[in-house]
């Protein structure tokens, strides 16, 4: 695979805020790519740089190695699906999706064989003469879907295309949506705030924040080894407490986290003094009566409320100093279950425990 | 993407030009005009004189206690009307808020007309009661213009209030009885201040409109003089007129009216609620004899406000000599006018169909501009085009006059000038109403557009214009409706062959030719109901925003 599309130190202002703040992202040909972040990070912003919507201030976009950021949008050859599908009202789901054909002058033949060939890949060959307004949500955006990628596109860029979806259909359409670019192998540029949606159906991911790429990677690294707080946060659950730094216990480092607790974390380099500590709640564990788990800090707390999710149950433990981690269990089990207010000790497993620069 | 010198710029530019040689420098010459002395200087004379004689000055108090009184009877007449068809099960509601739509397009002169052919020294109750031995007060004079004017503009309350109690959610009113509070309790501390905006609208459009009318204080009013007549009368004096005068009431007049919208803007402006609505508040539906006894007055009350087109349009067929009605049925009076004017009727609609067209065309561009191209320039666009809104008919047409009379720009005596009036006039109005389907319409759809391939300007032409075109084409007709009844801009401008129907009717009404006059007001009031009803029964309830 090689690099499609190059964004090199682009910047975009608004009147006040600094809506990209030097971006420079790679994207490989055929790659499932996703912009993930908190809204106002940017992300929606640079993907209209690329669709041509909005001009950066500064740097370059480039696709092939040719200029993209120069082009006006309606020659740059690149689909979009918008967060509202932005159906043509006035126009037939077959018109709809013939409508960038017929603006690339394509022989009528071609054009209704490849609009039908598009609207069956999203299954809405059926409704092809429907008006847009017998549609509902799922099929409008099937139908946006299969217009963008008829004119055949060198990109396709979704800007947050399941948010007006009921849950149960958006994962049914993102395992859709992940087939199909599979199948058709387009370079996929895909917009979310959904940090569960984005580890689901991204190949290779980038975290924004305030402007800025935080990280890029794979799911599985983005989510086992953040580089910033703020990606070990917004990225799945966990618990953060702050603390100080003890020194080295063993293969692990001590940190004070506060009531007289001592936990062991992965060392990190360059850090000294006050630290955030963060664990997911998986690298928690409730022991039974003497229980121990070898490697593992002990901790106590009471427990302070406890949710029953289904599969699994979630414990909120309050901790001597006063903080306030949770913990799963799965597969809960109904004749072992903790009490509100019942005391009780836990493990958690140092490998897992990640330090950060203390905020501020 | 937007590159600069566009065509966007360009319209930009052409609407920026336009109104400065349509209203900047009219309404800079009117105000030169009322501040120039007799040898040539600056002086403040003509505002002291108008201000010192009572002559001059009480047109003004008139004004004020004319308008405030036809606002304060609306609001009596329509709230009470409001309420029940918004909230009480009335058979053939939709019919009546139809119906309540007509006075709003008639103009008020023949409003006042009709009242004449009815209540005046002549007119049919008049001699009737007289036979009998009764003498009852003539209509003309200053109640002779609240009954007019009160008539033709109740609708503006009305159709905002059942509006406002219409988009009230029930959740909001079920949410307040939840807490506690009677029925009552709940209408006066929910219902009334959340609908208070719009009753306040309603008014204020009704106070400003009356304040800015022209054609029934003429017609009805006699020697009760109003500011719009006044300057008319300063104008035409046999004398040879007093332009500077007119100019100075001209001015003033625009001072008022802009005072008022600047009240309302105060008043209202900022305090509409936004409301998510889920479910109207279900009508209640009272015992047979009540709701039978609530539909007749909802039906009495907008009945009462069509009859002056009712009177018109039998009076038509009567046959006449001078202001003589002789009740046998008879085509003569159409006859008279289609063979005497025919020239007129037809100005009418020539006139107002190409100036319609024009305002249509760049009004749906300014909307554009303004809504989905925001920028410092077309923010002040925005600002610009609404300023005609606070300018009554007599003061565009004092203005025009002044202004385009003498070199560099002549316009005076032809149609040119009626043209250019009618569109200034109306341009605020197709503005608003290509700005208000635009925000309906995402611009995502056109950037879809775009993102296929389609350039941005033919992504508008095919994507946003479309999509607006039944809109524009409601607003045009309104538009169109709106200039055809034109008399108080008309009344300077027309010269010779360019009269217009409206001219013709005030003609016939002040020659008491009856007859004739009500023939041509037959002809103007149908040219004008069909396509309002049409738009209504087109676009519904949103009808009734565009009005």
């Amino acid at each position: 695979m090689s690099t499609i599309l190059t964004i090199e130190k682009v910047r975009k202002r608004y009147a006040e805020v600094e809506a990209l703040a030097e971006v420079s992202l790679a994207v490989q040909g055929g790659e499932f790519f996703t912009l993930l972040g908190p809204s106002g990070c940017g992300k929606t912003t640079l993907l209209r740089c690329v669709a041509g919507f909005l001009r950066p201030d500064a740097g370059r976009i480039l696709c092939n190695g040719e200029r993209l950021d120069t082009l006006p949008a309606h020659l740059r050859d690149i689909g979009m699906v918008f967060q509202n599908y932005a159906i043509f009202p006035h126009l037939t789901v077959f018109e709809n999706v013939a409508y960038g054909l017929r603006a690339r002058r394509v022989p009528p033949a071609e054009l209704r064989q490849r609009a039908i060939e598009a609207l069956r890949l999203v299954q809405m060959e059926p409704l092809a003469n429907r008006s847009p307004d017998q549609l509902s949500g799922g099929q409008q955006q099937r139908v946006a879907l299969a217009r963008a990628m008829a004119i055949r596109p060198r990109l396709l860029l979704m800007d947050e295309p399941l948010s007006n979806l009921d849950a149960k259909l958006r994962v049914e359409m993102r395992t859709e949506i992940r087939r199909l670019q599979r199948e058709l192998g387009i370079t996929t540029i895909y917009v979310t705030h959904d940090q569960e949606e984005a580890l689901a159906i991204s190949e290779r991911l980038a975290v924004m924040n305030a402007g800025r790429v935080e990280q890029v990677g794979f799911p599985w690294d983005v989510y086992q080894a953040p580089t910033s707080a703020f990606v070990a946060q917004f990225i799945g659950a966990s618990n953060a407490l702050t603390g100080s730094l003890t020194g080295p216990d063993g293969g692990w480092v001590g940190v004070d986290v506060g009531g007289g607790w001592i936990l062991r974390a992965r060392p990190a380099e360059g850090l000294a003094g006050r630290v955030l500590v963060v664990f997911r709640p998986e690298a928690v564990e409730l022991l039974p009566e003497g229980g121990n788990i070898p490697g593992a800090t002990l901790g106590e707390g009471v427990v302070a409320s406890r949710e029953f999710l289904g599969a699994i149950l979630r414990y909120y433990l309050r901790l001597a100093d006063g903080s306030l981690i949770h913990l799963d269990e799965h597969k809960p089990d109904p004749t072992g279950l903790r009490k509100e207010g019942e005391r009780v000790r836990f493990a958690v497993r140092p490998a897992d425990v990640m330090l950060f620069p203390a905020e501020g | 993407m937007h590159r600069r010198g566009d065509i966007w710029t360009g319209v930009t530019g052409v609407a920026f030009a336009l109104l400065a040689v349509l209203l900047i420098i009219p309404l800079g010459r009117l105000l030169w005009a009322s501040l120039l002395g007799d040898d040539g200087g600056f002086t403040l004379k003509h505002y002291r004189e108008f201000l010192a004689y009572p002559y001059y000055s009480r047109t003004i108090g008139h004004s004020f206690l004319v308008s405030g009184l036809v606002t304060l009877a609306a609001l009596v007449v329509a709230v009470p009307v409001a309420l029940l068809l918004a909230r009480v099960d009335i058979p053939g509601k939709a019919v009546l808020k139809s119906l309540a739509i007509l006075p709003l397009v008639s103009p008020p002169f023949i409003g006042a007309y009709s009242w004449i052919l009815l209540f005046g020294r002549a007119g049919y109750v008049t001699t009737l009661l007289q036979k009998v031995g009764i003498t009852i007060p003539t209509v003309y004079g200053m109640h002779g213009i609240v009954l007019a004017l009160t008539l033709n503009l109740y609708p503006f309350v009305l159709l905002m209030v059942a509006g406002a109690l219409q988009a009230l959610d029930q959740s909001l009113e079920e949410a307040a009885q939840g807490l506690g509070s009677s029925p009552w309790r709940v209408f006066w501390t929910v219902t009334v201040p959340v609908t208070m905006p719009s009753v306040l609208g309603g008014a204020l459009l009704v106070f400003l409109t009356a304040f800015a009318d022209f054609g029934a204080p003429m017609i009805i009013g006699e020697g009760y003089l109003v500011l719009p007549t006044i300057v008319y009368s300063l104008f035409v004096n046999e004398m040879g007129g007093n332009p500077a005068m007119a100019s100075t009431g001209a001015t003033l007049l625009v001072v008022c009216t802009t005072a008022i919208l600047l009240v309302q803007y105060w008043a209202v402006g900022r305090k509409r609620y936004a409301m998510t609505q889920l479910r109207p508040v279900p009508p209640v539906r009272p015992r047979p004899f009540v709701r039978g006894l609530l539909t007749g007055y909802a039906s009495l009350v907008i009945g009462l406000s069509l009859v002056p087109a009712f009177v018109v349009a039998v009076t038509s067929f009567f046959e006449s000599r001078g202001p003589v009605l002789y009740p046998n049925f008879s085509l003569g009076n159409y006859r008279e006018v289609l063979f005497n004017v025919p020239r007129a009727i037809t100005n009418s609609f020539a006139l107002s169909s190409v100036s319609s067209l024009l305002d249509v065309l760049l009004g749906t561009l300014i909307a554009y501009l303004v809504v989905r191209r925001r920028s410092v320039a077309t923010a002040a666009l925005d600002s610009c085009v609404m300023i005609p809104y606070a300018i009554p008919g007599t003061v565009i047409g004092v203005a025009f006059i002044v202004a385009f009379n003498k070199p560099p720009i002549v316009l005076t005596g032809t149609f040119l000038i009626l043209l250019l009036a009618y569109f200034v006039r109306r341009l605020p109005y197709s503005v608003r109403a290509g700005s208000a389907i635009l925000h309906q319409i995402d611009p995502s759809v056109e950037e879809a557009s775009i993102s296929l391939g389609v350039s941005p300007l033919k992504s508008f032409a095919k994507v946003t214009a479309r999509l607006m075109l039944p809109g524009i084409v409601s607003g045009g007709i309104l538009t169109w409706v709106q200039t055809i009844t034109e008399i108080s801009a008309t009344i300077f401008l027309y010269f010779g062959a360019w009269s217009t129907i409206t001219v013709v009717i005030y003609r016939q009404v002040s020659s008491s030719n009856f007859g004739s006059a009500a023939a041509a007001s037959t002809i103007l009031l149908v040219a004008v109901f069909i396509p309002v009803l049409a738009v209504n029964w087109m676009m519904g309830e949103r009808a009734v925003t565009a009005v």
